[in-house]
């Protein structure tokens, strides 16, 4: 058995002249929750389709739970995609049962699962409502227990947090880590930076279908070195962009995150910033995923 | 076996919706509406007595109608209490213009029913009127047109000094009747206009099972590629499992109603022997048979291209012009049903019969109008059988490739394209 839930090996997938993934690799380890990064259009959503066999890639191998793509067993595969969909006219507890069904959960068992669940999510009197009676937000959940209602060994949601309010998106959050502490592997994709620092143990970030960062949230926060400071000012801060100690920065305007050069102290920042900006804070700090990411795709 | 699943989801989703439900109740008790109201109706109108006038110009055309009317109602008394009203012209002139003013007069104060005006003229032009507030009584009127013809008749024949009676009896018209003899040598009666309402009736019913329930599928497809159900869908089963759920389920909820139409149909037919009314539906039992046979494979080979169509289309408009393409065929034995009915046996009919794509409905007509011979009829569902293959086989590599493709709707060059690539 390989380590790896996932093994995607240099997989090219073009569609006409356009490069939609361009020799991308990337290895998912089992029991992890990964974490697939990247801007709109970066070529997230072809990849997660190939590891679904939902498209083949045109190049390179997808090995997914120890087999070769093809001859996947998708029963063992829950997939929440981007867009949502569900059957508008059925009814909330039949959908359920469906999607069950056609993963191979039996009937009874199937029923029994959307009930408790539904009643979980807080959605029992929806039961037998038709899905397009529902908010938006309570549809959200109703595809999100459709994809782990089989407890399939390998989660794979698309932007699952999107369009969720905090409450809801946290009773999200507790059921991914309640599957990641049974062992099931998560992989999601996101641009939303926060719920990748807390949740994500592995990420990768793709841009314009190449892998451009990849590796643990610790080991690419400490290739990014911990020589960055965090300043919060009021008045006119556009200057220490420009010191020589600054190699790159992130303006977020009333705040701006500067990265270092190597051997640069962050004492000499904070020396020429006094005076000449109101400091309202200064923290020697790691660049956040969010910088690195802004950072990475800005450069690629 | 998931399509199982997806067979079940199918059926049972289209066989909920209300208007399945709906249409399948009302379309026989519309059929049977068609056929049966209009005799339902004149039994039902409700006995009463009719007071008459009968203004005459003539002279002898009241007493004579009078006489004539000796229909009784269910309690002995006369159905119609007729005045004669003489109108000939005298010495005070002619009254006729005032007499049958005055009873219109009447007939709108509510104090007479019916009056009938014969002037003079009438005995060379034969024009008169029936006057009536209540025009609905159709039964009546069609009464008094032939006992007032006669009696007008009458005094033309007396003016020539010919005796009505011996004319008449003379005179009576020969009737021929059609009757059809069926393969086990049993005569039905028919005539040709009863044989073309009856074709045109399967025949449009099969049409529209074909037609709605292959759009059904076709809307599905493109509902799922809207709300991206399909991708959930794709990363649970096979193309070819949601291809063939599909076809089986709406499949099946179409049969299923059918069937409910063909049982009531056969339900009629029986009957029809026994009660009058129905007479016009005494149909042979194996026709429902073929109906739902050629509802099965006209079903299926329409329902390929369907789906094809609605696999290659993100949008309902994009897919309606397909759609549009699609019925084309359809409307060609429709065209060419009366040319049909005149003459089932011909080379056109016959040939046409073999054509797949018209073979379902050309071939119900001539099952209904001749019982073709057994060969056409196995030729021709062989032939059927071996063009859905090819239209299956077709549809699910359009399918495979098409169902992920959303935005713009692709050309026929890029279909067939994609044909070549899923091989």
């Amino acid at each position: 058995m390989s380590p790896h839930a996932i093994e995607v090996r240099d997989v090219v997938k073009r569609y006409g002249d356009f490069t939609a993934v361009d020799h991308v690799s990337m290895d998912v380890p089992r029991g992890s929750i990964y974490g697939l990064l990247g801007p709109n259009g970066a070529g997230k959503s072809t990849t997660i389709r190939m590891l679904l066999r939902i498209m083949l890639p045109d190049e390179g191998s997808i090995r997914v739970l120890d087999d070769d793509v093809v001859r996947l067993d998708v029963d063992r595969i829950g997939y929440l995609p981007e867009e949502r969909g569900l059957y508008k006219k059925m009814r909330v507890g039949d959908v359920l049962v469906f999607f069950a069904e056609i993963k191979g959960v039996a009937r009874g068992d199937a029923r029994r699962r959307a009930g408790q669940w539904l009643e979980r999510m807080g959605l029992s009197d929806w039961a037998h409502k038709p899905v397009d009676e529902l908010s938006k937000g309570m549809q959200q959940k109703v595809q999100f227990i459709a994809t782990l209602i089989h407890e399939p060994e390998l989660l794979i949601l698309d932007e699952p947090f999107s369009g969720l309010d905090p409450v809801n998106a946290n009773v999200l959050k507790d059921v991914i880590l309640e599957f990641h502490r049974k062992g099931h592997t998560i992989v999601f994709s996101t641009h939303m930076m926060e719920q990748v620092e807390k949740l994500c143990e592995h990420i990768c970030l793709i841009n314009k279908g190449r892998v451009v960062l990849s590796g643990t949230l610790a080991s690419v926060k400490k290739q990014y070195g911990h020589n960055g400071v965090t300043v919060r000012f009021n008045g006119d801060g556009a200057f220490l962009g420009t010191l020589p100690e600054v190699a790159s920065f992130q303006d977020h305007g009333n705040e701006l995150f500067l990265r270092l050069r190597d051997g640069a102290l962050p004492a000499r920042i904070l020396d020429a910033a006094r005076g000449r900006v109101e400091i309202v804070r200064f923290e020697v700090a790691e660049p956040s995923v969010h910088d690195i990411f802004l950072e990475r795709v800005s450069e690629s | 076996m998931k399509v199982l699943h997806v067979i079940r989801r199918e059926y049972v989703e289209n066989v909920r919706r209300r208007s399945f439900i709906v249409s399948t109740l009302l379309v026989p008790v519309v059929m049977t509406a068609f056929f049966v109201l209009p005799l339902l109706l004149s039994l039902f109108v409700p006995e009463r007595q009719y007071r008459v006038v009968v203004v005459d110009q003539v002279g002898g055309v009241g007493p004579e109608v009078a006489a004539s009317l000796a229909d009784t109602l269910k309690s002995g008394e006369r159905m119609y209490v007729v005045e004669s009203v003489d109108a000939r012209p005298d010495a005070t002139g002619d009254r006729f213009a005032d007499e049958r003013a005055a009873r219109i007069q009447a007939v709108q104060d509510g104090e007479v029913d019916i009056v009938i005006a014969v002037p003079s003229t009438a005995l060379e032009d034969g024009k008169t009127e029936y006057i009536t507030r209540d025009a609905r009584g159709f039964s009546i009127f069609e009464r008094f047109t032939d006992v007032v013809s006669d009696a007008v008749i009458q005094r033309r024949l007396a003016a020539e000094g010919l005796d009505f009676a011996r004319v008449k009896t003379l005179s009576v018209p020969v009737a021929m009747e059609m009757r059809q003899i069926g393969a086990a040598g049993d005569v039905r009666e028919r005539s040709f206009i009863a044989e073309y309402a009856l074709v045109f009736i399967f025949v449009m019913i099969l049409y529209m099972a074909i037609l709605s329930w292959g759009m059904t599928i076709s809307r599905s497809i493109v509902e799922e590629k809207g709300s991206r159900v399909i991708e959930v869908l794709l990363s649970s089963l096979t193309p070819r499992d949601l291809m063939v759920g599909k076809l089986v389920g709406v499949g099946a909820a179409g049969l299923t109603q059918l069937s409910v139409w063909g049982l009531g149909g056969l339900a009629m037919s029986t009957a029809s022997g026994a009660i009058a009314l129905l007479a016009p539906l005494d149909i042979a039992p194996a026709v429902f048979g073929y109906l739902i046979l050629y509802f099965l494979l006209g079903f299926l080979l329409y329902s390929a291209l369907f789906m094809a169509a609605g696999a290659v289309c993100s949008t309902e408009p994009d897919a309606q012009q397909f759609q549009g393409l699609i019925t084309m065929p359809m409307i060609v034995p429709i065209m060419a049903l009366f040319l049909l009915i005149q003459n089932p046996s011909s080379t056109f009919a016959v040939t046409l019969s073999m054509i797949p794509l018209f073979t379902p409905m050309i071939m119900l007509a001539r099952i209904i109008l001749l019982e073709p011979p057994v060969w056409q009829i196995v030729l021709s569902v062989v032939l059927l059988l071996a063009t859905i293959y090819f239209a299956v086989v077709f549809a699910a590599r359009v399918f495979r490739v098409g169902i992920l493709l959303y935005g713009k709707r692709p050309s026929l060059r890029e279909m067939v394209h994609w044909y070549k690539l899923a091989k």
